[in-house]
């Protein structure tokens, strides 16, 4: 999804960005690591299309973001290390001024815009001037304006910069959920701790190159991406309730149908989590019959997408 | 409508000033226009004075006035439009959005001249006080309007221009203060001087502004009240010198124009 390679950027001959190479994945919380003056912030300005590389290239999504700017601009939203509020606008104006920016439909501008308020968190304080939030509320409501055009990338340059302990675990919180909804997001901070909680890989960058740690890993791997939860279908002989006891026991689980002898369930984890699973149906004493996994079929995503809301 | 037209026009009519300006510029008219009365009524003193003459000097009193006022008031729309999103650090929200520098400078510059027209747009019924004495018709207040509009489009290009080179207000305003000064006073001053060094080679008084070589006049035709003179000339008289400085104001107002779009564009940097 972010591709740079061998980016090189300098300012008054200092190079802040020097052969920097960089890959990250569809859906990855990537962080990036480094001392003041690594070239951290220039590498963010080269990805937002704010600055222009000299030499090497960056592409999101494949594309260019010299050449391409506009169409990059559409998929990135660009958070800087210190972003700036209009004071004198209320919550909703700020954010009805970078929807209308962002060129968002009529149709589409007030659902974006009371989206981005719930998700933030602010939607009580929509009529508030911008002015009387605090420091962690301009911060949510500077990442909600960032969000409001759908970006499939974002740019955090130290989002957690200045805020209280608490701030930093809703902002924590926040990127968990967005990167579960399938935003790739790269960030840099300097509290490194918070980037160990929430990142899958961590590169490291010093005086605008790739640096490598004590092992010569340039790219630090974390954790591995948790793969999707996935459907089963499950038979059982005779009454489907102990079994179904059981699933509804598990957290991993969430039960999606049952009847009779028969349910279906969606599990997350890996597969040692499903084994064990089965393992506890047996030794719970269900007579298990059949289970198979399935992709989703079509009444499944609708009933997963609506069948709450109408049920 | 550019969505930054109509935030620029929210905020600035939210600002202290958006009332307190134009009540003060109001007011100094008001004020000039009651001793350029005092005074061409008491020089004379006498019974037969003519309200035409009373009318044209009221009505040249409220021109150069009005224009010196809002050559005072432009910068302060102008030199601070971009120096305020770099200020607030709101400048890489807006290159980073879908906005183009263009629209992002066509916003600050309609925000600035908009409200500097609304000063203009006031002080009409006071201009046209010297119709009620005479010597004065609708043409002379259209021309002296148009001219003082297209001076002040412009100084206010000129303005968002230092606005985008500067990263404070405080600078950019200083800066377009001191060019207002330069091209009002300090031409001026060179006219004059060259003008002397003329006449003291030719031992002679040239008979016509045309008359008088290219360098001596050049700077002139820069100057914000040389214009506003050059437009009380009779409509058929207007051309060439009225035009020349249309055109040279143009042509500064365009090139700072597209000036401020460069440094917009390059404005990542800051």
């Amino acid at each position: 999804m972010i591709a740079v390679d061998q980016i090189g950027k300098s300012f008054n001959g200092i190079h802040a960005l020097d052969r920097f190479t960089l890959h990250v994945e569809a859906g990855e919380l990537f962080g990036l690591v480094g001392p003041n003056g690594a070239g951290k912030t220039t590498l963010m300005k080269v990805l937002s299309t704010l600055l222009t590389p000299e030499n090497g290239t960056a592409r999101i999504d494949g594309l260019d973001v010299t050449t391409h700017g506009r169409e990059v601009k559409r998929l990135v939203g660009y958070m800087p290390d210190q972003p700036g509020v209009y004071q004198d606008m209320s919550v909703r104006e700020f954010l009805d001024f970078f929807a209308d920016a962002f060129h968002l439909r009529r149709s589409n501008h007030r659902d974006a815009v009371d989206s981005a308020l719930e998700r933030s968190g602010l939607t009580a304080r929509s009529h508030d001037s911008v002015e009387q939030l605090s420091l962690g509320m301009k911060q949510r409501l500077v990442l909600a304006k960032t969000l409001l055009h759908g970006p499939k990338v974002l740019l955090l340059d130290e989002p957690a910069t200045g805020l209280d302990p608490m701030a930093r675990i809703e902002l924590r919180e926040q990127l968990k959920r967005l990167q579960a909804e399938g935003i790739t997001i790269l960030i840099s901070s300097h509290i490194l701790s918070d980037l160990e909680d929430i990142c899958t890989q961590v590169a490291l960058i010093g005086a605008g190159r790739n640096a490598t740690d004590a092992d010569g890993h340039s790219v630090i791997q974390l954790r591995v991406p948790q793969p999707p939860a996935r459907i089963y279908e499950i038979e059982v002989i005779g009454d489907g309730t102990p079994a179904a006891n059981i699933l509804k026991g598990e957290s991993a689980v969430r039960l999606l149908e049952f009847s009779g002898n028969r349910l279906v369930a969606e599990i997350a984890g890996p597969d040692d989590q499903i084994a064990a699973l089965l393992h506890a149906l047996v030794i719970g004493g269900v007579k298990v019959l059949r289970f198979d996994h399935r992709a989703l079929g079509l009444e499944e995503r609708y009933r997963l997408a609506f069948g709450e809301k109408h049920s | 409508m550019n969505p930054m037209i109509r935030k620029e026009f929210r905020q600035r009519m939210r600002e202290r000033r958006g009332w307190l300006l134009p009540s003060i510029y109001l007011l100094i008219l008001g004020a000039v226009v009651s001793v350029a009365y005092f005074l061409a009524t008491s020089e004379s003193q006498l019974a037969n004075i003519q309200g035409s003459t009373v009318g044209v000097a009221l009505f040249l009193t409220l021109a150069y006035s009005q224009l010196a006022l809002l050559l005072l008031m432009a910068p302060i729309f102008s030199a601070g439009a971009i120096t305020i999103e770099k200020e607030q650090r709101t400048l890489s929200g807006l290159l980073t959005s879908l906005l183009t520098p263009g629209q992002i400078w066509w916003g600050k510059f309609a925000s600035s001249l908009l409200f500097v027209l609304l000063l203009l747009i006031t002080s009409l019924p006071v201009l046209s006080l010297a119709f009620a004495f005479g010597g004065i018709g609708p043409w002379e207040v259209f021309t002296a309007t148009l001219t003082t509009l297209i001076i002040l489009t412009c100084v206010s290009s000129i303005g968002l221009y230092w606005s985008s080179v500067f990263r404070r207000s405080i600078h950019a305003t200083a800066v377009s203060y001191a060019t207002v000064v330069a091209i009002s006073v300090v031409t001026a001053i060179i006219f004059f001087i060259f003008m002397e060094l003329d006449v003291a080679a030719r031992k002679a008084t040239a008979a016509s502004w045309l008359g008088l070589p290219l360098h001596v006049r050049a700077s002139m035709y820069v100057n914000p009240f040389f214009f506003l003179t050059t437009s009380f000339a009779p409509p058929r008289q207007l051309y060439p010198v009225w035009t020349t400085c249309v055109l040279v104001f143009a042509v500064l107002g365009l090139a700072a124009a597209a000036l401020t779009l460069r440094n917009l564009r390059r404005s990542g940097d800051q």
